[in-house]
């Protein structure tokens, strides 16, 4: 589903000096697969997730997505991102627009879905995430959870075909953390393929296919849950692991 | 901690006061001193006046009959050389002529009296008009630059960046000169479409310059979250930033807009007939100098008042989402 091939991405620092946020990173993740990104801070695990959509361009390398090659002159970007869902850690929800309407311009500006389809389309999400009643609301009547959830809603409106999460729970209170990671275990149940930047140990060791290590823009591993919690390889992942854990 | 004691207010309030009337008795004296003669009944007639219109006889003739209907009488002339009567109204008051009167061609047979708009309310108007037009191209004009200044095009943005530096950088009585004595010869403009078109130019550069900063003041995430869902740039302009970064510029639009009602009085000196125009006018024929100028200022401070609450309003509406 996803393929990336030797991407670099490099950011000119404000003294002039060359910062690899993504240097030489190749992987895959196939359909369905659930992959967790950790690493520590400016390691570079949203700079790559961005790649993964195009919000940000890339120096080299490839990325494709179901196929279509996000570098190839001829790929429409925007026809892409409408097939990878974007879930930020600050929720970015529309605020002059309410919930429902966050959920149903996209599709209909978008997808040039019929507004009584949109919104249907919507309700059922909203109710799937938990949160049906605050349709008419403006996002910011909500709690961080709520806001969280409806963010996650509104980027499965487009019917993705990916899952990309930057961080989905740090922005939010303690308590309402599990009601957003129930949403992204039910996600990853259904088959959705995602990519998780994440400090959430326990949601990796429960719903991950594979943890990638990510540091100086490198994945420095990459392995299953199980052994990645238990027997990391590499010392800057034990010593990463130690402080979090 | 005990609560802080509130002084009491009314010192000061009484203060304002004598300091107000203090204002108001300079004003007399000074008048006093030059021996200036308030004249204000001489104001109303400038915005409404009562106008005569004498109707005379279009043929020599007889008179046949006057009938009354109304306030008015319907006079019925016999034409001297024969053939069908004609007939004339005019006011019952005004009534000159009896039945079987003679009369002369053009003869004066009373008068048709009815209300006339006065300069000071065309004045008015045209000041309000001129705004409003100019503010509405310029809106237009300070969207589309803003956008430019913003754009990644070097050329877009040089152009638009030149533009709102040559309109800021320079005085607006000049533009206005510039615009009517340059451009409106080499284009023969009439003398309202240049002063509109110059104060459309000069309001545009700095709308262009709110707009880029309301603009800039909307977050990027969420464009980022726009564009994540598909959206291109410019639906994304359309549905999430503008309308967010609209909602931020009002006041400092607000303030922009009422800022042009005033220096919309610049247009007065390519001889726009406008409020201030009219005002220096009418000083001319009606010798109330001071009364007309404070008249004048009151109009302008009437209409940007009710600006200034009709945005203030709109503001409150828009805020609804927070
Ligand atoms: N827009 C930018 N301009 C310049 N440098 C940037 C920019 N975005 C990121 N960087 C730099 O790139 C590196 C990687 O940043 P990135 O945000 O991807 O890290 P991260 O792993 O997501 O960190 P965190 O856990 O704090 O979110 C950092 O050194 C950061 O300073
Ligand atoms: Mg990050």
């Amino acid at each position: 589903m996803i393929k990336v091939n030797k991407l670099f991405k490099t950011f000119e620092g404000r003294g002039g000096q060359i910062v690899r946020a993504v240097d030489d990173i190749s992987t895959e993740v196939a359909k369905g697969e659930v992959v967790v990104i950790i690493g520590p801070s400016g390691s570079g695990k949203s700079t790559f997730l961005r790649c993964l959509n195009g919000l940000e361009d890339f120096d080299d390398g490839q990325v494709v997505i179901d196929g279509i090659d996000l570098t190839a002159s001829k790929t429409n970007l925007n026809a892409i991102r409408r097939e990878v869902g974007m879930v930020f850690q600050h929720f970015n929800l529309f605020p002059h627009k309410t919930v429902l309407e966050n959920l149903t311009l996209a599709q209909q500006v978008v997808r040039k879905r019929k507004p009584a389809e949109a919104k249907e389309k919507a309700m059922k999400l909203l109710t799937k995430v938990g949160i049906a009643e605050k349709a008419q609301e403006y996002p910011s009547r909500l709690s961080g959870g709520q806001q969280q959830r409806v963010a996650i809603a509104r980027a499965l409106a487009m019917d993705p075909k990916v899952m990309l999460f930057d961080e989905p729970t740090s922005a939010l209170d303690p308590e309402m953390v599990g009601e957003v990671l129930d949403v992204m275990k039910q996600l990853a149940k259904e088959g959705m393929t995602m990519a998780v930047v994440t400090h959430e140990m326990g949601f990796a060791r429960e719903v991950a296919n594979r943890v990638l290590f990510m540091d100086f823009g490198r994945i420095l591993e990459d392995a299953p849950p199980a052994e990645f919690f238990t027997a990391p390889k590499e010392p800057r992942a034990q010593t990463f692991l130690k402080q979090v854990l | 901690m005990p609560a802080k004691r509130r002084s009491p207010q009314w010192p000061w309030q009484g203060l304002l006061v004598l300091i107000l009337i203090g204002l108001a008795a300079g004003l007399w004296f000074a008048t006093q001193r030059i021996h200036y003669e308030w004249r204000w009944s001489r104001v109303p007639q400038y915005f409404l006046y009562h106008d005569e219109a004498s109707q005379t006889a279009p043929v020599a003739g007889v008179v046949l009959a006057i009938n009354p209907s109304g306030a008015d009488s319907r006079i019925e002339l016999q034409p001297e050389g024969g053939g069908q009567p004609v007939a004339v109204t005019v006011e019952t008051d005004t009534l000159k002529v009896k039945p079987g009167d003679a009369v002369a061609e053009d003869q004066d047979l009373g008068a048709v009296r009815s209300w006339k708009i006065g300069p000071l309310t065309w004045g008015l108007w045209v000041t309000i008009w001129i705004s409003f037009v100019s503010g509405l191209i310029g809106m237009v004009i300070g969207l589309i630059t803003g956008l430019c200044r913003l754009s990644p095009n070097p050329t877009l943005r040089g152009l638009a960046i030149l533009y709102i530096e040559l309109i800021r950088g320079t005085p607006l009585l000049v533009q206005i000169f510039i615009f009517y004595f340059f451009i409106g010869t080499v284009l023969n403009l009439d003398r309202t479409v240049a002063g509109i078109g110059a104060l459309a130019l000069f309001v545009g550069a700095y709308v262009a310059e709110i707009i880029r900063a309301g603009i800039q003041s909307i977050p990027r995430g969420q464009s980022e979250a726009a564009r994540s869902l598909g959206m291109s740039a410019t639906e994304t302009m359309i549905y999430i930033v503008l309308p967010q970064a609209f909602k931020r510029v009002l006041p400092p639009l607000a303030g922009q807009f009422i800022s042009l009602i005033k220096d919309s009085s610049l247009v007065s000196v390519i001889a726009i007939t406008d409020l201030t125009k009219s005002g220096r006018e009418i000083i001319t024929s009606s010798f109330a100098t001071f009364e007309i100028w404070f008249t004048v200022a009151l109009l302008y401070l009437v209409v940007t008042s009710i600006l200034s609450q009709v945005l203030f309003w709109l503001e409150r509406r828009f805020a609804r989402s927070d």
